[in-house]
């Protein structure tokens, strides 16, 4: 999900002051390290995503918002 | 519409059916990634083993003694424990997971950890909470939004159960561009 679509569907969900923040790339190697991600996906992933991507293939990011009073 | 219901449910069983398999989550090396020496120290090993998060949430969340504080998609319990130290125990933390495995770890480590006198985990779906509306004053989750298939209607759920004025703080991933398809199709891209 991409950072203005995430920020979009919490408008769109009533949240107000929506603010993100705290990016920290997250690449291949990083995401090796979880089990949820299996090897093949993985290679695939080595495979498929061009070697400039490879180590920052999405973002961690933090969201915070409030609901309104 | 019914194919589109179909893939929902085809990536929600997808993605419990993962979480079910796993035998220990992402361990010490990525906590040590999200969570410092001082945070890691205030929770049992256990729930450092079951990390599966994907940054600290509790460190951005300002809890204060008092607050009841949710965690969606609480899984082995380490941001639940670290947000039950914060509330107190004149606050509440709950961890709401899908898996009823998941709940019974985090059992288990906020009673190594102390804190269960105040801290509850239940079972549950994020599109479907079992929680009264205007019931929680500070949601967090790490790594979880990302895994519904219905991203709206959990944003709407926990929306439902923040008191007006309440908080949410959350860590996720978010990906600008697109991953090839051979990734994006994947089932257990969706599952990680």
């Amino acid at each position: 999900m991409a950072e203005r679509v995430f920020a979009g569907k919490l408008h769109r969900a009533g949240f107000a002051d929506v603010w993100v923040g705290g990016h920290r790339p997250f690449g291949i190697d990083q995401a090796a390290l979880y089990p949820l991600f299996t090897p093949e996906v993985i290679q695939v992933m080595r495979e498929t995503i061009p070697a400039d991507r490879q180590d920052h293939v999405a973002s961690g990011v933090i969201v915070k918002a409030r609901r309104p009073q | 519409m019914a194919r589109d219901l179909m893939f929902q449910q085809e990536i929600k069983e997808t993605v419990q059916q993962a979480y079910a398999a796993i035998a220990t989550g992402a361990g010490e090396t990525v906590a040590r990634r999200h969570y410092n020496d001082q945070e890691l120290a205030e929770v049992p090993p256990g729930a450092v083993d079951w990390a599966l998060g994907v940054g600290n949430p509790v460190r951005y969340a300002r809890l204060e003694p008092g607050l009841v504080v949710l965690d969606v998609g609480s899984g082995g319990g380490i941001d639940t424990i670290m947000a039950a130290r914060r509330v107190g125990p004149q606050g509440r933390a709950i961890g709401l997971d899908v898996l009823e495995e998941m709940c019974e770890r985090g059992r288990t480590h906020a009673a190594q950890a102390g804190v269960e006198g105040w801290t509850e985990f239940r079972r549950g779906e994020m599109e479907d909470i079992p929680l009264p509306d205007a019931s929680v004053d500070v949601a967090i989750s790490n790594g979880v939004l990302n895994l519904s298939a219905r991203k709206s209607r959990a944003l709407a759920e926990i929306f439902r159960v923040l008191a007006p004025g309440g908080r949410i703080c959350m860590a996720d991933l978010t990906v600008e561009g697109d991953l090839p398809p051979e990734v994006a199709n994947d089932q257990s891209a969706w599952a990680g």
